[in-house]
């Protein structure tokens, strides 16, 4: 776990002492060198489910994907940002950078997190660097409103987390995930119980982000810069799944009742959101919007907690976050050449960037769930078991996953297809490192058709 | 002002604190505190200007009640219980009445109106000593009378972290903004003071880093008003850095150390039982936080390129020592994995 961990604290330091002509160079290479070696947590051999040990942080097959989907952000995150910051003193472009690796560290430190109040600092402790990359590099006077909405709603939730963390520590003596799912739940009286409940998954519920408590998404997202809006998509919404996962274990068996209004919250946005999706101007804010849909599915499937719904929620997880992170990129791609995110004024990029065309058809795809992609495998899982809770819910999840074929292919349509407008005559032609960005995003989706037993979670 | 009378008021004011910590009888106590005030008086009208004056004068006249009070407290509990220890208050109305006169003498909410106006018409040093070592003495007394109800200092507590955060929300002078601060953070102290006094401690020490480095990094850049904060980028560019991160402690968001004394008193109030009290309270340092973003927002996060929001000043070298504000900043930012080691070393 330290082989990780140590690395990436010390690209703090190298990120500082590095002289400017190499800095983007450097701090890209020694962040895919640590990419590619946290692949090793991939290989858990262990049978107890946990691996990598020691006192403080461990991995297992829950948390494995999440932490190396953070470990191969930061690269692709280093990538996508050095266009827009080039223009500014080294300074802030080192200051940026640290941001993004101080991300990276607490995330690993929330993932492989073995106590509760370690995790829930970590998770408190991503919006500090968040916070800052959004309301300070961010493009649009909006962004302090995106900020400010981000602090709060993620606190507001989490301050009753903290409590509710408290009082177990209190109850049991422990807040540690390995004994955890062996003690005897918690009683107390009945309303008290139900308020402890809730306190314990509102938190993540508001970060995942829950339909009703979604305001802060689509600020945050539309205001960041490339690298906060790949973060927050990818990686940061995934707290809140991976949180809820590790908490339902401790929740039962209230869950069996008060979890309906969630879910049935959770699935409703599914659709409002999509319904949202297809009328958005803005290209951003549509893709923010699509990431409250699939959210709202892996909600719905974790709240539900049977073992192909945690599957499928995870693998939903890690397929949206590669496939969010890449939609954001293609339409930075968009926001540097025009300066604009309104959707109609960069139509028919087929013609003038065919090649991003091909990266914008298969992310799209990738959105839509198309088969064989992971995307599809998780939604499927989920839609079943939700099927197998109830099956009305094949209603309103059929429908979802209709409105989400639809506004993906209305994204696609309105962006690549028809005719260019007339005052687009000449784009710069896309970047290598354009192309590097988007086939980083897309080979490990691709990929993960031929082995997904990688992000199973715990059916392996 | 002149270096001997200089030296003498800083002397006093050292020596009324010691003398009330080292007290056990009620006219020592009250005579330390009285020393206290009339120390800082010409501290605080040491500048000779209106606002000033004014400032002293409000100061003069509440701690003066306030005084007044605990003496009449002071005799009454010796007159009930016929001895004049300070630790013996069996009365509720002796007790009670000690501490809301403590109360008033260091700002807590509902008796706290007098302290963002004092504040404001003082110089940063003196606000600086207004808000921390001013406090020493009369938060020592209150926990001295051991109190059997912890039923006022609930109540205290929680209205003056509401009033705390929801007094500072559209304020614009800094000094007021830091009395407010200094009204919520208070308010955490008594709120957990009869419960565990080592917490209170620990939350007045790490209050007094946050605000030692706070005030010294206004002193720096001579800022009194949120518009001044928009150039600290051109003249310390390291504040804009270190200066956020404070704020942001003050607001008690992990991982920096202002979050320790909040997370310690929550979990001493969930042992308690007080799971609504602790809610609350939470929820209320919420507002607190919020005009600490803006403050954070002025200055660093609307920086040039992007939006200068202020005309520039006059740029002169800055002349205070930055040793104490390099420690206290570093403390401030890097102290909470140190909370194990922290509490081991609280008497429990």
């Amino acid at each position: 776990m330290l082989k990780i961990l140590i690395p990436s604290i010390l690209l703090l330091p190298s990120t500082w002492l590095t002289p400017q002509k190499y800095l983007w160079t450097t701090t890209l290479s020694y962040s895919l060198l640590i990419a590619s070696a946290s692949l090793m947590w991939l290989a858990t051999p262990s049978e107890t489910g946990w691996s990598f040990l020691n006192c403080l942080m461990a991995s297992d097959p829950i948390s494995t994907p999440l932490l190396v989907l953070t470990c191969w952000l930061l690269p692709l995150m280093v990538l996508a940002s050095q266009n827009h910051l080039m223009l500014e003193p080294i300074n802030r472009q080192r200051t940026f950078i640290s941001l993004l690796i101080s991300l990276q560290i607490f995330l690993i430190l929330a993932f492989s997190a073995t106590e509760l109040i370690m995790f829930y600092i970590m998770f408190e402790a991503t919006l500090i660097p968040t916070l800052i990359i959004i309301t300070r590099w961010g493009n649009q006077m909006e962004r302090l409103n995106a900020g400010t909405y981000f602090l709060f709603y993620t606190l507001a939730g989490s301050l009753p987390l903290l409590i509710a963390l408290l009082l177990l520590q209190n109850s049991t003596g422990t807040l540690s995930f390995f004994t955890i799912p062996y003690l005897p739940s918690t009683c107390s009286t009945p309303w008290a119980h139900k308020m402890w409940w809730t306190a314990c998954l509102l938190a993540f519920l508001i970060k995942m982000p829950l339909y009703g408590a979604h305001l802060w998404l689509p600020k945050a997202h539309v205001e960041a810069p490339i690298a906060g809006s790949m973060i927050l998509a990818a990686v940061l919404l995934k707290l809140g799944g991976y949180g809820m996962m590790r908490i339902l274990i401790i929740l039962d068996p209230l869950t069996k009742e008060l979890s309906y209004p969630f879910i049935i919250l959770a699935l409703w946005g599914v659709i409002m959101t999509g319904s949202i999706c297809l009328r958005q101007t803005d290209l951003k804010a549509l893709i923010a919007y699509s990431s409250v849909s699939h959210m709202g599915l892996v909600a719905a499937g974790i709240l539900i907690q049977t073992p192909w719904a945690f599957t499928g929620a995870l693998i939903l997880m890690i397929a949206h976050g590669l496939t969010s992170s890449a939609l954001f990129c293609l339409a930075n791609t968009n926001y540097e050449r025009t300066h604009s995110r309104t959707m109609i004024l960069a139509r028919g990029l087929q013609t003038l960037l065919p090649l991003t065309a091909v990266w914008w058809f298969i992310a799209t795809l990738a959105n839509l769930a198309l088969p064989p992609l992971p995307n599809l495998m998780g939604e499927l899982m989920i839609i079943t078991s939700l099927f197998n809770w109830s099956m009305w819910t094949l209603i309103l999840t059929g429908l979802g996953t209709l409105i989400t074929a639809g506004y993906s292919l209305y994204m696609f349509l309105m962006t690549q297809h028809g005719q260019l407008p007339h005052h687009l005559i000449s784009l710069n032609p896309p970047h290598s490192r354009e192309h590097l960005l988007l086939t980083l995003h897309l080979m490990p989706l691709l990929l993960l058709i031929l082995k997904p037993e990688l992000i199973w979670g715990w059916n392996a | 002002m002149a270096p001997l009378i200089y030296s003498a008021l800083i002397i006093s004011l050292g020596l009324g604190t010691t003398m009330t910590f080292a007290s056990t009888h009620w006219y020592l106590a009250w005579m330390g505190i009285e020393i206290n005030t009339l120390a800082i008086i010409p501290l605080m009208a040491q500048n000779h200007i209106p606002r000033a004056i004014e400032a002293t004068t409000k100061y003069f006249f509440v701690q003066a009640t306030a005084s007044a009070t605990l003496l009449f407290a002071g005799i009454s509990n010796a007159f009930l219980t016929g001895q004049w220890d300070i630790t013996y208050t069996p009365y509720t109305l002796t007790s009670t009445l000690i501490t809301l006169a403590l109360a008033m003498k260091i700002g807590l909410a509902p008796l706290h109106s007098w302290m963002p106006e004092v504040m404001q018409g003082l110089n940063l040093l003196t606000g600086l000593i207004l808000s921390t070592w001013q406090k020493l003495a009369p938060l020592y007394l209150i926990y001295q009378i051991q109190p059997n109800n912890p039923n006022i200092f609930i109540a205290l507590g929680l209205m003056s972290i509401i009033v705390g955060g929801w007094g500072g929300f559209n304020q614009v002078q800094l000094r007021k903004i830091l009395a407010y601060s200094s009204i919520a953070h208070l308010g955490w102290m008594i709120l957990i003071l009869s419960f565990s006094p080592p917490l209170a401690l620990l939350t007045i020490i790490i209050y007094i880093l946050m605000t030692f480095s706070l005030f010294s990094s206004f002193m720096l850049t001579r800022t009194t008003h949120i518009n001044s904060l928009s150039t600290t980028w051109a003249k310390i560019p390291i504040l804009t850095i270190s200066t956020p991160l404070i704020l942001l402690s003050l607001g008690g968001l992990p991982p920096l150390a202002g979050f320790m004394p909040k997370w310690m008193i929550l979990q001493e109030l969930t042992k308690q039982s007080l799971c609504p009290l602790a809610t609350m309270a939470a929820l209320s340092s919420l507002f607190s936080l919020y005009f600490y973003l803006r403050l954070s927002y002025a200055m660093t996060l609307t920086m040039p390129p992007n939006n200068p929001a202020g005309t520039l000043p006059w740029r002169l070298n800055p002349q205070h020592n930055t040793l104490p504000l390099a420690l206290t900043t570093t403390s401030t930012i890097c102290l909470l994995p140190m909370t194990p080691a922290i509490m081991s070393l609280m008497p429990f």
